[in-house]
């Protein structure tokens, strides 16, 4: 896993944060999933960590040598996925 | 044993800036948490301090000082927490919110804050994508009305302290403050990562979970968890190009004021008072409402229903605009809306910073800079006196 890992590398695309940045993150006292987001934005774009998330576990648990069940996941929120405001105030329609 | 000469519980907007402060005072000091830093209410709540929404007099007071502050330290520190003076609008609805609104106005301009009227003409000048139905605005230039992170903030005060000899024990519980037998003093405090930590001095800065804090040594410390929602836009064009929120605010903020708004019962029911902002990151931020619901901190349909509703009132363009997100948080609540800012009568070497409900961001400089000074023995900056946690005791 690691020898495939270069910092350069964009983990979360939606806001284009890279390995470098995670580890920068966890350097910063980052523990869990919700750290890393908070502190560089990883998973805190359109696909609300869908495409990364996983990604951001293995780093974390590569970087601190912990379990992936110790680094968590993001907090469950609707929507599950985007739905415009419209929507949301009138409900879905059939 | 480690030693401290202070200790500070909670890390979140009150708990970093006090530790901050304390290290600048050259205090060996120590922050405690639970969790992560701004892991509780500081990462759960919107970006903005004003002084629009504080009352006339000291509150405002303090609000300006703290903003004031707030730029001094985006200079000073290297961290940076995203500080945006942005100026808000305060939307009234109708003719009769304008002129509760005008009233407010008057009030602070006699205490010298630039505040100002603006009618729905100009209104829609400065906000082009608003309702144009609208009866106008009470206008805060960006000198009272800023935005910040505000968990950057936190980290902010940390890295900053950090410099300073502050150390930082996050996911740290305590089990036990030891008191002395005989002068009922602040001894040592028993920690399951640090083990026993000594020192003569805590702040308590754990917001909605300061009674938890304050029960180990039998204090009762009267904060409450208050519920409030916001909703995360898609990264989108700039919607807004200040802080907005309508003047019906204030009536979920300070239950004595009472404006009849012609909402439906849902927005009713929910207390629903609408807000909006942009993020650096240009999603746009949409709330809000204060609700009771212990420390449940579950997204409501209901409410975000309702906060759609509302904010489409106001951005109707939002009804295209898609949401990614939503979240809710605690904030302290205090039955007469002050904070509890105030050494403990009954425990030497005890201190409270918290109960800020939804100020806390805005008042973490200024709060943070009391607390040093009151711990320091010199004389704060502003008579805090009404802060005192006495009140409660008496």
């Amino acid at each position: 896993m690691e020898e495939f890992l270069t910092d350069d590398m964009i983990v979360c695309r939606c806001e284009e944060i890279t390995v470098g940045e995670i580890k920068e993150a966890i350097k910063q006292g980052a523990k869990d999933v919700i750290g890393v987001k908070r502190r560089v934005r990883a998973g805190m774009g359109l696909c609300q960590g869908r495409t990364c998330e996983k990604m951001v576990q293995q780093i974390l648990c590569q970087e601190l040598g912990v379990a992936p069940s110790e680094v968590g996941s993001s907090s469950p929120r609707p929507p599950v996925r985007p739905i415009s405001f419209g929507e949301l105030a009138r409900g879905v329609v059939e | 044993m480690k030693e401290f000469d202070i200790v500070v519980i909670g890390a979140g907007a009150i708990g970093t800036s006090v530790a901050y402060h304390l290290a600048l005072k050259g205090l060996k000091t120590a922050l405690i948490e639970k969790g992560d830093i701004a892991h509780g209410s500081s990462s759960h709540c919107d970006a903005v301090s004003l002084i629009c929404d504080k009352l006339p007099g000291i509150d405002t007071a303090m609000g300006q000082a703290s903003i004031d502050y707030y730029g001094e330290l985006d200079k000073k520190f290297n961290y940076d927490f995203e500080y945006d003076p942005k100026g808000c609008l305060y939307v009234c609805e109708t003719e009769p919110e304008f002129e509760a609104a005008s009233e407010y106005m008057e009030r602070q301009r006699a205490d010298g804050y630039d505040l100002r009227m603006v009618r729905s003409e100009e209104l829609c000048k400065m906000e082009p994508h608003i309702a144009n139905d609208l009866a106008g605005a009470l206008y805060t230039p960006p000198s009272g009305a800023i935005a910040v992170s505000p968990y950057k903030v936190c980290y902010a005060f940390v890295e900053e302290g950090k410099k300073l000899g502050l150390e930082v024990f996050t996911y740290t519980n305590i089990n036990k403050i030891n008191l002395d037998e005989k002068t009922n003093a602040v001894v040592s405090i028993d920690t399951d990562t640090q083990g026993t930590i000594k020192t003569r001095r805590i702040v308590n800065c754990a917001g909605a979970w300061a009674p938890e804090v304050g029960k180990l040594t039998g204090l009762n410390i009267p904060i409450s968890p208050r519920k409030g929602t916001n909703l995360v836009s898609e990264q989108t064009e700039r919607l807004c190009n200040h802080k907005i929120l309508e003047y019906g605010y204030m009536m979920s903020k300070f239950d004595s004021i009472h404006f009849k708004r012609k909402v439906s019962p849902l927005v009713e029911k929910q207390n629903i008072a609408f807000n909006l902002e942009y993020t650096k990151a240009n999603n746009l931020l949409v709330g809000g409402n204060r609700l009771f619901r212990g420390f449940d901190i579950r997204s409501e349909i209901e409410t975000l229903k309702a906060i759609c509703e509302r904010a489409i009132r106001f951005y109707p363009e939002l009804e295209d605009i898609k949401c990614i997100r939503t979240y809710a948080g605690v904030r302290p609540f205090v039955i007469d809306h002050l904070p509890i800012v105030s050494d403990v009568d009954s425990i030497p070497g005890y201190y409270i910073a918290a109960g800020h409900e939804g100020d806390g961001i805005c008042f973490s400089p200024f709060t943070g800079k009391q607390v040093a000074q009151m711990v320091m023995g010199e004389g704060t900056d502003f008579d805090i006196s009404r802060l005192d946690f006495a009140r409660f005791t008496k």
